[in-house]
């Protein structure tokens, strides 16, 4: 800790008084700002530190008194003719005056004073907002608040913040718009021509809460908002790198994410279950699959002989699932402490090798899961077999044994009862090889014997290079926090991953119910409170709205970390329920509407958008819930694995997207034009970008033609034969409305010219389809 | 119009639209004054490469049997490696030094020492910079092939192109800005993951198209006539702008309309760069396409593809010369772990021809001088060979890629592996080097050529990367 040791030394007089430059003031931000980085014992490039007085000793770049002898001036000052010195290799070079510094330094002795140690300052320390505990605002009702946006705690922070720039919320929307929106921000799908109607003559009072209430009751809603999680914890169905070969059993997971939203089951247990399922859960399937989060990602199956590489190979397998915990629930980007401190954020090496000790016994592999019964019934059964066999063998061997001794052929008799017990035994063995074996998933295997050894740092983050011990720990810069904890060396595999759980969900620890709050907000309005959800720390966005942060996150606790409380909570408020309608003058202010002057827009998400075809057509089979995903490509495993994407989408990929059996680095139509991301990395925001490719996809691919007939029969079936009538309902299918009159002037001929299917092809390709207001 | 059209985000839509930048065409790029931003046609200096071909060769192509001359190895075959007499590789044991079974020939005025099973290639000896000094930070296929390609070890990483693609913008609306051309035998290591756009917006990857294998979802439904199509698109047309109306904030919406008439352009102008008939005689027998060697006709029909791509404003072609790892070591790649001869044999003359005579026709029509030209392979192989068997094993500590065209000073070779090959020993090299010395070829500091991803402003050369002087003219 520099800023200590520094304080501590500022304080000596002596020091004050030395001698000219002022080691503290002048010479140690130089050396901290350009060469600690590199130079320091986590990273030694060039086999050198200078991060202590002996460090300088040791390496012989300065000759006291002697600054021309001395390496260190001759680095940082460009040669003659150079625009550039050798140091610092990266970053700002140092200026003139900065080397006119050390060169008096030098002069003058180079004095280090004793005991100061010299650290790289990451940009953000303690103090940084989202290490804070939550804060305690309640909503004020600022002047000018409209009486409707009055009574719910989210508008009124809303409002204030519009009312700073000087903007007014919108109107609210209609309620054709207001159930597509919904609909789809609830379920991932269109809401349906009766269900528009029902809500449209709703004349009840809370006709919109009752359609909340709804949604969030159907299963959908598990889908879609299931579909989210699994964005951010990089769930994939294959394993990646070279091999890319199918996990074809870690789809449990993913039914486990969306039946556990479904049932509103408190978000700090899927958390605790996630890191440590095994644990808390043994015995009881539905939690236990959860630590398939900590083996969902990429890993690297190819092997290597030269120990070296393998010792690499394993360490970024727990890069990657330290990255992905520290990203998934505490929003910070603990990955770039793996070669040195972070360089934004108050994390240092030693956090970073914390999580890595508690980690250290995570395998990539399946393991049985099943209930404690099954689990016992099926030993029972086994051992009650394995019995059987032992007697019948035990006889067996003593006849044999009676014969022997007598030395004589075997008498009727006994030729019989060995040919019976032959026939008993070879019908038993196979029965115990019969034995089904237990379901197993891919929720990784956890080494008992990662408990027994000892931890290091990797300097530079090379496992070659042990720095200091480590032991499981909680983050330092929450150190203050009454939960915070450390672990003896001898603490066991299963202890550290629960500690490491039980701190992220504790009552005090701030970032975790920041973060969740953030990711619900981010995807109900398109972006977050904090518009980096994973990201809360130097290198993320401020929050647009700290106090409705800090007072969401509250909720969370409030609600007993069930999400389904929250959702009704933001979509009820007035904010939420606004129209979408542009301004000229209020864009001027907040072109992207940050602040919510009107419901921002968005464009369906890769899923959505071929949900909703597939519900236009009618051919969405709902029902098929869970189990093990379709695909969308033809799979060619030659030692690596192949994946040609499909020309034809058949009735079997008529499922929800969520559905999709999604391989690593494997496009296919449609899904990965709309920017659904490869699971190679974590996704918490998803791209929406505009491409030709997008739309030579739907207009060319075979899906969408398919989905133009199965819609045309649709609407021929229950529209009628006329022509408007048909027009009508094929616009409330694919955009939740009726067409207007030149809308309907327009399509008609081109239906009674060109068929029904020709209609359809436009529509599913429209822009109104896949926007949402 | 280029950039935005190509495709967009809203932010970057409102930002050319704004500020009037019309795109650029094929006009000449221009190093921007100051406040350079990506996308807008801006170098940071002026430019000496205007586009550039990747020829890969996936396996680890061996330095020592191709490039990296080493009589040593005759001298003291069957010997151990001195200092590595243990050696233990990627697959486990190595037997003794392992002489190439091949003679090495001096290659035009420079006499530069190249593999004899090269003919065609040592005629262009004294137009290449060879880069002797390789190294990677991995022994294993996949991922040293990303790190080729993206300077990361690990996928999610965008690749140069798609790098190139953001810095500048695409250069010819009716095509994509980055093409990959895989071998017909199938993707190379780690697939896609090789030219993808990771982090950066979806339009920066690389389109796959080849001889064998046109760009997606290019044609429709047989079944549609030509009136139902018109139809569908005058409808189509009609609704999308009545729906831009409804919300003029919203420039996807506008971005949407000119998406599908840039489909309509890549729907004509990507069959016509496919179409091979009509080159002439002359040109398809310099390149082999009608070869009797099938998988060297198809990759000498991809080499053509390539120029075509080049010659009509691409920016960046990923050119593939062999697949992914089968179940037999060396069959479809570079990998020669068993029995290197009987492999080499394969793949050296499928190589050697074609992409000689697309070195050739680029220069014939002008291309190299501002094409530059990258030959590469994710890692070398060892000096020894495989405990009992005529092969190699993996060796990321030494190997070759080569330079050649735009700014590249010809008849070079810089650097050196010792004198078995087993590890480059002068002016060691990184991959990350040779991405800063292309992106200083293309008029890009690789410092500053960055984009904000999961906290961090990365980079193609992560934290690393010096330009290398010395193969420049």
């Amino acid at each position: 800790m520099t800023r200590i040791a520094l304080a501590v030394w500022l304080a000596l007089p002596g020091a004050l008084t030395a001698a000219p430059p002022n080691f503290a003031k002048e010479v140690a931000p130089i050396l901290e700002q350009h060469c600690i980085r590199c130079h320091h014992p986590g990273n030694r490039k060039g086999e050198l530190s200078l991060t202590t007085m002996s460090d300088l000793k040791e390496s012989g770049q300065v000759v006291p008194g002697k600054p021309d002898e001395s390496p260190l001036l001759k680095l940082v000052t460009p040669k003659a003719g150079s625009t550039r010195a050798r140091m610092p290799k990266e970053g700002k070079p140092l200026t003139a005056a900065e080397v006119a510094v050390l060169r008096r330094w030098i002069a003058e002795g180079a004095t280090w004073p004793e005991g100061a140690v010299l650290r790289e300052k990451a940009k953000a320390d303690g103090t940084w907002w989202s290490l804070q505990p939550l804060g305690k605002a309640e909503p004020l009702a600022p002047p000018g608040l409209p009486a409707d946006w009055a009574n719910h705690a989210i508008d009124r922070f809303v409002f204030a913040r519009l009312a700073e720039k000087g903007l007014r919320p919108s109107p609210p929307a209609d309620r054709l718009t207001l159930i597509r929106r919904l609909t789809y921000d609830l379920t991932g799908l269109p809401p349906s021509p009766s269900e528009i109607e029902k809500f449209l003559h709703d004349n009840a009072p809370d006709a919109y809460e009752k359609l909340v209430d709804r949604l969030l009751a159907s299963p959908q809603y598990g889908e879609q908002w299931g579909r989210h999680w699994l964005d951010v914890v990089r769930f994939g169905e294959s394993n990646g790198y070279e091999r890319n070969v199918l996990i074809n059993n870690v789809w449990p997971f993913r039914d486990y994410v969306i039946r556990s939203l479904n049932e509103d089951r408190p978000f700090d247990q899927l958390i605790l279950e996630h890191l440590a399922g095994d644990v808390v859960a043994r015995g009881k399937p539905d939690r236990e699959i959860g630590t398939a989060f900590l083996v969902c990602g990429p890993y690297d199956n190819v092997g290597n002989g030269d120990p070296a590489q393998a010792a690499l190979i394993r360490a970024n397998h727990l890069d990657e699932i330290i990255r992905a915990t520290a990203e998934s629930f505490l929003g910070l980007t603990l990955g770039c402490a793996r070669c040195h401190d972070h360089k934004f954020d108050p994390i240092t090496q030693r956090d970073y090798y914390s999580l890595y000790a508690t980690f250290a016994g995570v395998r990539h592999a399946d393991r049985p899961i099943v209930s404690k019964d099954e689990r016992e019934t099926q030993q029972a059964q086994l051992e009650k077999l394995k019995k059987q066999r032992d007697q019948l063998g035990k006889e067996r061997d003593d006849l044999l044994q009676v014969i022997r001794r007598r030395d004589a052929q075997p008498t009727a008799a006994e030729e019989a009862r060995l040919g019976e017990l032959k026939t008993e035994l070879d019908k038993l063995n196979q029965a115990i090889a019969a034995a089904p074996p237990l379901p197993r998933v891919w929720a990784g295997t956890f080494d008992a014997d990662a408990g027994k050894r000892p931890y290091h740092l990797f300097l530079g983050g090379d496992p070659q290079k042990k720095g200091a011990a480590v032991t499981p720990a909680s983050l330092s810069v929450l150190a203050g926090l009454p939960s915070r904890y450390e672990l003896p060396a001898t603490a066991s595999e299963t202890d550290r991953r629960l500690a490491l759980a039980k701190w992220i969900i504790g009552a005090d620890n701030p970032l975790t119910p920041r973060v969740l709050a953030n990711r619900l907000w981010h995807y109900h309005f398109g972006t977050g409170i904090v518009d980096t959800p994973s990201d809360f720390g130097w290198m993320g966005s401020r929050p647009s709205h700290p106090e409705l942060l800090d007072w969401l996150a509250r909720q969370v606790d409030v609600h007993g970390w069930k999400l389904k409380p929250l959702h009704r909570l933001i979509v009820t408020s007035q904010t939420y329920r606004q129209a979408s309608t542009w301004s000229d003058a209020a864009a001027k202010a907040d072109a992207d509407s940050r602040l919510l002057w009107r419901f921002p827009p968005r464009r369906l998400t890769g899923e959505e958008v071929r949900d909703t075809m597939l519900t236009a057509a009618a051919k969405l089979d709902r029902s098929k819930m869970g189990g093990p995903g379709f695909r969308l490509y033809r799979y060619v495993e030659d030692n690596v694995a192949t994946y040609h994407p499909l020309d034809r989408h058949g009735p079997e990929t008529y499922r929800r997207a969520v559905y999709h059996q999604n391989a690593r680095a494997a496009r296919v139509d449609l899904l990965s034009d709309f920017d659904c991301p490869d699971p190679a990395a974590a996704a918490p925001r998803r791209a929406s970008t505009t491409t030709p490719l997008q739309a030579l996809a739907l207009l060319n691919h075979r899906f969408t033609h398919d989905m133009a007939q199965f819609a045309s029969a649709r609407v021929e079936k229950e529209a009628g034969t006329r022509s408007a009538d048909q027009v009508r309902l094929a616009f409330v299918l694919a955009y939740g409305r009726p067409p207007d009159a030149e809308e309907l002037e327009r399509c008609v001929p081109v239906v009674e010219k060109h068929g029904l299917r020709t209609l359809w092809r436009a529509l599913l390709n429209s822009s109104e389809l896949i926007y949402l207001r | 119009m280029s950039e935005h059209l190509w495709s967009m985000t809203r932010r970057q839509f409102l930002g050319n639209f704004y500020t009037g930048l019309a795109g650029i065409g094929l006009a000449d790029l221009f190093a921007a004054e100051d406040g350079w931003q990506p996308g807008r046609g801006q170098t940071h200096h002026p430019a000496r490469a205007r586009r550039v071909l990747q020829i890969f060769c996936p396996g680890a192509a061996s330095h020592l049997d191709l490039w990296d001359h080493k009589p040593a190895l005759a001298k003291h075959a069957g010997k151990a490696l001195p200092g590595e007499e243990k050696l233990v590789s990627f697959q486990g044991a190595n037997g003794g030094l392992f002489p190439s079974p091949w003679k090495f020939r001096p290659a035009g005025q420079s006499g530069k020492m190249i593999s004899s099973m090269l003919p065609h290639m040592a005629r262009h000896a004294d137009d290449i910079a060879f880069i002797h000094s390789m190294t990677s930070k991995t022994n294993t296929h996949g991922p040293g092939c990303i790190f080729m390609n993206t300077g990361h070890a690990v996928e999610g990483f965008p690749a140069a192109g798609a790098w190139l693609g953001h810095a500048l913008g695409s250069a010819n609306e009716n095509l994509p800005a980055y093409v990959a051309i895989p071998d017909i035998r199938g993707e190379p290591p780690n697939g896609k993951a090789n030219w993808s756009n990771g982090f950066l917006p979806a339009r920066h990857q690389g389109i796959v198209m080849a001889a064998h294998e046109p760009i997606r979802n290019l044609t429709g439904p047989r079944d549609l006539t030509d009136k139902e199509r018109e139809a569908t698109g005058g409808l189509l047309d009609f609704l999308n702008r009545r729906h831009a109306t409804v919300d003029p904030g919203n420039s996807e919406l506008q971005a949407r309309i000119t998406a599908y008439e840039l489909a309509g352009k890549m729907q004509l102008s990507a069959p016509q760069v496919m179409n091979l008939a009509g080159e002439t005689a002359t040109t398809h027998k310099l390149y082999g396409t009608d070869d009797s060697n099938t998988l060297k006709a198809a990759y000498a029909r991809n080499c053509l593809l390539a120029r075509r791509l080049l010659e009509r404003g691409v920016r960046y072609v990923n050119l593939y010369c062999a697949s992914r790892a089968s179940g037999a070591d060396g069959a479809l790649n570079w990998d020669a772990h068993k029995t290197l001869q009987k492999d080499y044999e394969r793949h050296i003359p499928i190589f050697d021809q074609p992409t000689a005579a697309l070195l050739t026709d680029l220069k014939q029509r002008g291309l190299l001088r501002d094409t530059l030209v990258l030959w590469t392979t994710e890692f070398g192989r060892m000096p020894t060979q495989q405990a009992g068997t005529p092969g190699r094993d993996h060796n990321p500590d030494g190997f070759t890629c080569w330079l050649m065209g735009a700014g590249i000073q010809g008849g070079t070779s810089y650097g050196a592996t010792d004198e078995f090959g087993r590890r480059a020993v002068d002016k060691v090299t990184t991959v990350w080097d040779l991405h800063a010395t292309v992106l200083h070829l293309l008029g890009f500091d690789h410092t500053r050529l960055n984009w904000r991803h999961n906290g961090l402003d990365r980079r193609l050369t992560d934290v690393h990367g010096s330009v290398i002087p010395d193969i420049l003219v």
